[in-house]
């Protein structure tokens, strides 16, 4: 198999995303521009392309798309399925386009006589062993043979022997693979080992009896396992909540965001029936590229259970009783005009949009209340969340591209925002970056250097007396990435002022230009960031400090807050889409939307504002978040200006006007003031050891409301904690 | 000039106002003053005000604006367009001193 390091993507029509700084796009050069570049012809058209490119891009460029199974523009080259075979003028052989680098002068012929053979040729050997299944096939509609067969293959068979047929294999509860289909392309093999780093899979066998597989009865147990799904070009790889649910012919397909994570991938939601049946990635070169986690990507049945579908107000008696909506804003509005400002308080959680935040702000600010948290804390000693590079991912997720040195400060970037991390391999992979940690040792599927995990280390570097402070000096391109369940600790403002120190010395000695940032954090929820915007208060300390007779949470399940923090009699709403801990609590229950049922904005680690859209409607008497508190400050003689979502984003604009740039990063600077704030915080670092809180793949996957209410991430903490036999599975197939 | 109004503001921003917010453009001529402002007195005005929120929001191609919050949710914004960083100052100073 030919290995050669994947080539970046030349064909930027496909690419959605705006801004992106990738470093080697060969497309818009011209012949004039650079003197090294090929010229060749594609069926005779001519087209300049750098040394070094495939046949197979050149004809991309073009607009000609070659037939091909093993290829990937993602994963390295393995020529093995023959299918992109094309002539080239006055050659005695056709060529693999995927492997081969085009020479100067080369008429590749893509639709001559003798590629039509090549192609009908391939196509007959890949059916000839291909099971009849296409009915019952869960990649039918969807499926590259199907299409490629139709397209290039012969109009008749001359097959008359036996086929073969290969045992079916378990590796876990998310994966259905049905052997017999496998065309052998080898793409999950080049996944699992190059992007995921996990090296489960693998071939077996050669010939007639090859079989992939994990060899041992062994679960393919990572974070982004689903993506094998979405590369297998055939049925043999397919998700198995989704199996036998839907065709992909009678689905509509809504483009929306993920919010179980702080990266904000780009997805899109199948949905029928308003029922959402599956979820899809889409590409976005910026952010998620064209993978997303598996949390992601099997969560949403979760989106179907433990749903709060009616107004709810606790009885006499202590239990919630549904009521009508009437009833529900009559006493909130009621409760909130009886009190003093002083007297009530708010703590948003983690998958609030940013329409529903700031007409949550806007109310309680009406009322003369600035008492509104996040569940997340983060440190407000210095500048606090006044500078916005201050908490976000300054570099970027794209930045860890051209970055030589990567220094992760306690924080498990796997499990915590799985995406970055593979972004964070890739880099590892292909431009040599050097990582290091501190904090708890744990498997992050590329190696690195461990530097400890206390803090007295991070003090150390801080200070430059640490052996690593050399490779820091030495660094290129250096980024400290500091996770925020590090800043949660009692001590996070002394963590915040050493990481911030070690990145304006890193910063200062790599001699770096201005527009290079080092310092980052990396969030772990999709409301913190907007949240953090608009002027809420991290963290509960306030409420704390003056516990309020009226709390308002907005899909707070995390408990930071309980009864036993809040005086005798006091009113606790819950609005929110999962009866989860908030709900529990609560004299009144509000019932939301979650986010396939809602146009909201959220605002990703690295900054970028994102708008998911409505896939299907909330059910029962649930309703958009921004219009419950609107309704309510109505109700409550203090009504917010505005009646449409348009007018709640130009309101989002008064307040922060990054929040409606949708899809760019807005840069922001100020590193020095943020420095010099944080080096008058006086805050003496504790002796614990940094820990971040996920540490194996078991704490992956249920970590918000929605994933702790799905049975398919439940039968996944199965699988991994007693083995994948033991979860209970439906006979299939 | 701007640092003596700084000065005088002193610990004063949470007479009046709740939360003070500054728009500007990170690159754009006519957010120039503002920038200014920032790099030279922020660091000031916050080490005298260490629990106000003074939130900066840069976003590329917007107008420069000070957005002062007061109590019941009542907001004024002054346009800082083309202000050179002493009048960004006398701006701040007079949302300060100003009751809503």
């Amino acid at each position: 198999m030919l290995r050669l390091p994947a080539v970046s993507r030349a064909l930027a029509g496909a690419a959605h995303s705006k801004g992106s700084i990738s470093t080697t796009n060969n497309v818009w050069t011209s012949v004039r521009a650079s003197s090294n570049m090929v010229e060749v012809f594609v069926d005779g058209k001519p087209v300049a392309v750098e040394p070094g490119t495939t046949v197979l891009q050149a004809c991309e460029k073009v607009g000609v798309q070659i037939p091909r199974f093993c290829y990937h523009d993602r994963l390295s080259v393995a020529g093995n399925c023959r299918m992109c075979l094309v002539e080239i003028e006055k050659a005695p052989k056709p060529v693999a386009a995927c492997a081969m680098p085009v020479m100067k002068g080369w008429n590749i012929l893509t639709n001559s006589e003798k590629t039509r053979k090549a192609r009908e040729g391939v196509m007959e050997f890949l059916l000839s062993n291909h099971p009849l299944d296409c009915p019952i096939c869960d990649q039918g509609g969807e499926c590259d043979l199907q299409d490629q067969s139709m397209m290039f293959g012969a109009d008749r068979s001359r097959f008359t022997e036996e086929k073969r047929a290969v045992e079916d294999k378990n590796i876990g509860p998310l994966i259905k693979t049905i052997m017999t289909r496998c065309i052998h392309c080898t793409r999950c093999v080049r996944f699992a080992s190059e992007v995921a780093g996990v090296e489960d899979l693998g071939t077996t066998g050669r010939g007639n009896t090859m079989q992939i597989g994990t060899y041992v009865e062994k679960m393919f147990m990572s974070e982004l396992s689903g993506n094998v799904i979405d590369l297998c070009p055939v049925g043999a790889l397919t998700s198995k909540p989704y199996a036998f649910t839907a065709r992909p012919w009678e689905t509509r397909k809504t483009e929306s965001i993920d919010v179980l994570d702080a990266v904000g991938s780009n997805i899109v939601v199948s949905t029928r029936g308003g029922e959402v049946m599956r979820i899809l990635p889409r590409l976005n070169e910026d952010v998620n590229e064209e993978w997303i986690s598996d949390k992601t990507r099997f969560a949403y049945d979760g989106l179907k259970r433990q749903r709060l579908i009616q107004p709810m107000v606790k009885d006499a008696s202590g239990q919630l009783v549904a009521t009508t909506w009437e009833d529900v804003l009559t006493r909130v509005a009621g409760a909130l005009q009886g009190v003093q400002g002083s007297e009530v308080g708010a703590i948003a959680g983690g998958m609030v949009d940013a329409e529903a935040l700031v007409a949550l702000k806007d109310l309680l600010n009406r009322l003369d209340s600035d008492t509104l948290c996040t569940e997340e804390i983060f440190p407000m000693a210095g500048a606090g969340t006044d500078l916005r590079s201050n908490y976000l991912l300054n570099s970027r997720i794209t930045g860890i591209e051209e970055s030589d040195l990567l220094l992760l400060v306690g924080t498990n970037p796997r499990y915590e925002a799985p995406l970055f991390n593979a972004r964070v391999r890739k880099s590892w992979l292909h431009n040599e970056l050097q990582v290091a940690m501190v904090g708890h040792k744990v498997d992050l599927s590329y190696s690195y250097n461990h530097l400890g995990e206390t803090t007295q280390v991070l003090q150390e570097i801080a200070a430059g007396t640490h052996p690593f402070c050399k490779d820091l000096a030495q660094a290129k391109k250096p980024v400290v990435v500091v996770g925020s369940s590090a800043l949660q600790r009692e001590d996070g403002a002394a963590i915040f002022k050493a990481v911030s120190t070690i990145a304006q010395n890193s910063r200062a000695s790599s001699g770096v230009e201005e527009g290079w940032k080092v310092l980052n954090v990396l969030h772990r929820v999709a409301s913190q960031v907007a949240a953090l915007d608009l002027g809420y208060k991290p963290g509960v300390d306030a409420i704390r400090k003056n516990p309020p007779k009226v709390l308002f949470l907005l899909g707070a399940d995390a408990g930071c807050i309980t009864r036993a923090d809040l005086p005798k009699d006091s009113f606790i709403i819950y609005q929110g889409h999962h009866g989860d801990v908030g709900a529990v609590m609560a004299d009144v229950i509000l019932p939301g939307a979650a986010y396939t049922e809602k146009n909201g904005t959220y605002v990703n680690t690295e900054g970028r504002a994102q708008q998911t859209r409505v896939a299907v409607t909330a059910p029962g008497m649930a309703r958009e978040d921004w219009k419950i508190l609107r309704a309510i400050s109505e109700l409550a003689g203090v009504t917010l200006p505005y009646d449409t979502v348009d007018e709640v984003r130009r309101r989002l604009e008064e307040v922060s006007p990054n929040l409606v740039r949708y899809d760019d990063v807005e840069e922001s600077n100020y590193f020095k003031q943020a420095h010099e704030l944080s080096k008058a915080v006086n805050q003496s670092l504790l002796a614990a050891p940094l820990v971040p809180p996920q540490l194996t793949v078991k704490d992956f996957y249920m970590t918000d409301p929605i994933s702790r209410a799905s049975q398919t991430m439940a039968k996944c903490v199965k699988a991994v904690t007693e083995g994948a036999a033991a979860v209970d599975e439906p006979s299939i197939c | 000039m701007a640092a003596a109004v700084v000065r005088g503001i002193g610990s004063n921003l949470s007479k009046n106002l709740r939360e003070v917010r500054l728009h500007l453009c990170q690159i754009s001529a006519a957010s120039q003053g503002t920038r200014d402002f920032i790099e030279q007195h922020y660091v000031t005005l916050k080490k005298a005000n260490p629990e106000f929120p003074i939130l900066i929001r840069e976003c590329s191609g917007v107008q420069p604006v000070l957005w002062a919050r007061y109590g019941f949710g009542k907001e004024h914004n002054v346009s800082l367009d083309n202000m050179n960083a002493d009048q960004v100052a006398k701006a701040l100073e007079s949302v300060v001193n100003a009751k809503p």
